[in-house]
């Protein structure tokens, strides 16, 4: 999986490509382990081929660190595979999901 | 113009309580299930993209209505979290509104409308704010005007009240008695106040009164009356000499012979007085019975590898379990006491003996290596109860959720798919992770998560 990170409007825009299961969710957890717990953060998850269990984990354990700090977290551009997993999960209703970056990337 | 449909599971938890089978936005209202007229009323409207947000699951009906190619429109869908106001779901849907003139319907709204008027030019040259509104909910337009005039006067448009089985039950007359031009309803509508679907068998002696709706696949059985007023949905069967007048009958219904149901809707087993409320649940399957609809046989290579799997444990762990148990008994590591769950059959309850063991001597430590205290669960997998992996258990003291049961998640195991994760924190991380794998499991997935949830359980100090 690949991760990129870019700046707009202060909030990180961490944009992941790829697939995002057990053995991709360490990396995505080290990355948010090195940055400021209470940076606003913003996932884009439009290039996620796919998403298992231990993927939207990490994602639950990101979303529990920046809500402990009081930081903004949210998801954007869900693509319909992604989106299809956080319906059947009910996920959702532990985020705050945009369906546009820009949108989400402000205040 | 785009439409944005608002709904909450909260504003129709009534609907839900009474038509548990469904999704509230599936239930038919004259046959015609909810979401259908309100798509149909966006598209009058001059709707070219509809949005359907809810909090809640809409697997069902996104099932249902697919991507809007059967009516000309592109619909998709979306969630929201329960305290987003309108305001938080168009900044969450900026994308889909993109500085177009959007309407909102915000609440499980059923609108009174004409299909023969002009909607187009009439919201085209509205103001932004609010149009409609009522206690379920409001319309309102965001964006600006087209600039385009509307010639004639306003065109008929209210939102009338439903927030109870008796506003449903009158808004159902009220289309079928006054109002049946005003919407598109399913069926071969020859004749006025008539509407009659596909595969439907009137037998010899059997009188129709008007106005009448009847659904697809219906066999009316001979002398019976059906009319005047009632709705009658598809997959029913009406037996002999039976009369239904002013009454609503369901989808996969079975009215028994020589009954006079009037005044009344009949939902499976259930006969309800819409006046008061008040319901009864027909034990007798001769009078009045839900039909079952067949059930796909995709998942009964999963259950045979279950029940093999778990009879092989059986086989393995019974001498361990007759020789270990009262040594632990004795010594006070184990404790059990009996809970009733929800079984994976709807309706039916499974009484179990929930044991646990303190890892506090090399009895303990094997006991919980073998998993001994869900020994006697195993049994439960061979009768069809319980899965040998799936969601954890839901007491029947508690409330499986609705969502979960329509769609099939609810599948309790003697292991759950959570334990054989390790990220779950609490409850929801749990529902979470069993959700994922009650939709994505398949037998040989299901034999590798029972081992890793053995392996898990291993670690832990006690097994409460």
């Amino acid at each position: 999986m690949t991760i990129i990170e870019k700046n707009i409007n202060n909030f990180s825009i961490v944009s992941l490509r790829g697939i995002l299961n057990a053995s991709s969710a360490p990396q995505l957890k080290t990355h948010f382990e090195q940055s400021p717990e209470n940076q606003p953060v913003v996932i884009d998850l439009e290039q996620v081929d796919f998403l298992d269990s231990s993927g939207l984990g990490v994602l639950v354990g990101i979303a529990r660190k920046k809500k402990a700090a009081s930081a903004v977290f949210k998801l954007a551009n869900l693509n319909e595979r992604v989106k299809k997993v956080f319906e059947i999960t009910q996920a959702y209703t532990l985020f705050d999901i945009y369906d546009d970056l820009a949108a989400a990337a402000c205040e | 113009m785009k439409t944005i449909i608002i709904t909450k599971g909260i504003e129709y938890r009534w609907l839900r309580d009474i038509f548990p089978g469904r999704h509230p936005l599936l239930v038919t209202l004259c046959n015609k299930p909810f979401i259908e007229f309100l798509i149909d009323f966006c598209i009058l409207a001059g709707s070219t993209g509809i949005r359907i947000i809810s909090d809640e699951v809409m697997s069902d009906v996104e099932k249902h209505c697919e991507n809007g190619s059967r009516w000309g429109v592109e619909i998709s869908y979306a969630n929201l979290l329960p305290t987003d106001n309108v305001q938080k779901v168009i900044e969450k849907n900026s994308r889909f509104c993109s500085n177009e003139r959007v309407m909102v319907i915000n609440g499980l709204l059923f609108i009174h409308y004409d299909k023969r008027s002009d909607y187009r030019s009439f919201f085209a040259s509205l103001p932004v704010g609010e149009v409609i509104e009522c206690s379920n909910g409001n319309i309102s337009l965001t964006g600006a005007a087209s600039g385009a005039e509307h010639q004639e006067g306003a065109p008929p448009l209210s939102l009338p009240v439903v927030d109870g089985i008796d506003k449903y039950y009158r808004l159902a007359a009220g289309i079928l008695h006054e109002r049946l031009t005003h919407y598109v309803l399913p069926g071969y509508n020859n004749e006025p106040d008539c509407f009659i679907g596909r595969n439907v068998v009137l037998q010899k002696g059997v009188s129709v009164i008007k106005p009448v709706i009847i659904g697809n696949n219906v066999q009316i059985l001979a002398g019976s009356i059906i009319g005047p007023g009632a709705i009658i949905g598809s997959n029913v069967i009406i037996d002999r000499e039976s009369r239904v007048s002013e009454s609503i009958v369901m989808d996969n219904t079975f009215i028994g012979e020589q009954l006079d149901v009037d005044r009344k809707i009949a939902e499976g087993s259930l006969l309800i007085d819409p006046e008061s409320g008040c319901s009864l649940t027909m034990e007798d399957p001769h009078l009045l019975s839900g039909i079952k609809q067949p059930t796909t046989t995709g998942s009964a290579l999963q259950w045979l590898a279950h029940r093999i799997a778990a009879a092989w444990m059986i086989m393995i762990l019974l001498v361990p379990y007759l020789v270990i148990k009262p040594f632990l008994e004795w010594s006070g590591l184990l404790k059990t006491k009996k809970i009733v769950y929800h079984s994976v059959i709807p309706g039916e309850n499974v009484s179990l003996t929930f044991a646990s063991i303190e890892k506090k001597s090399v009895l303990g430590t094997i006991a919980l290596f073998l998993s001994l205290d869900r020994f006697t669960w195993l049994f439960k997998v061979l009768n069809g109860h319980f899965a040998l992996i799936g969601c954890r258990p839901v007491r029947t003291d508690q409330t499986i959720q609705a969502a979960n049961n329509n769609l099939g998640l609810y599948r309790p195991g003697v292991f759950s798919y959570s334990e054989a994760e390790k990220w779950p924190e609490n409850d929801i991380d749990s529902d979470i992770v069993d959700h994922y794998y009650a939709v994505h499991s398949n037998f040989i997935k299901d034999i590798s998560m029972t081992q890793k949830a053995l392996f898990n359980r291993i670690n832990q100090e006690s097994s409460i």
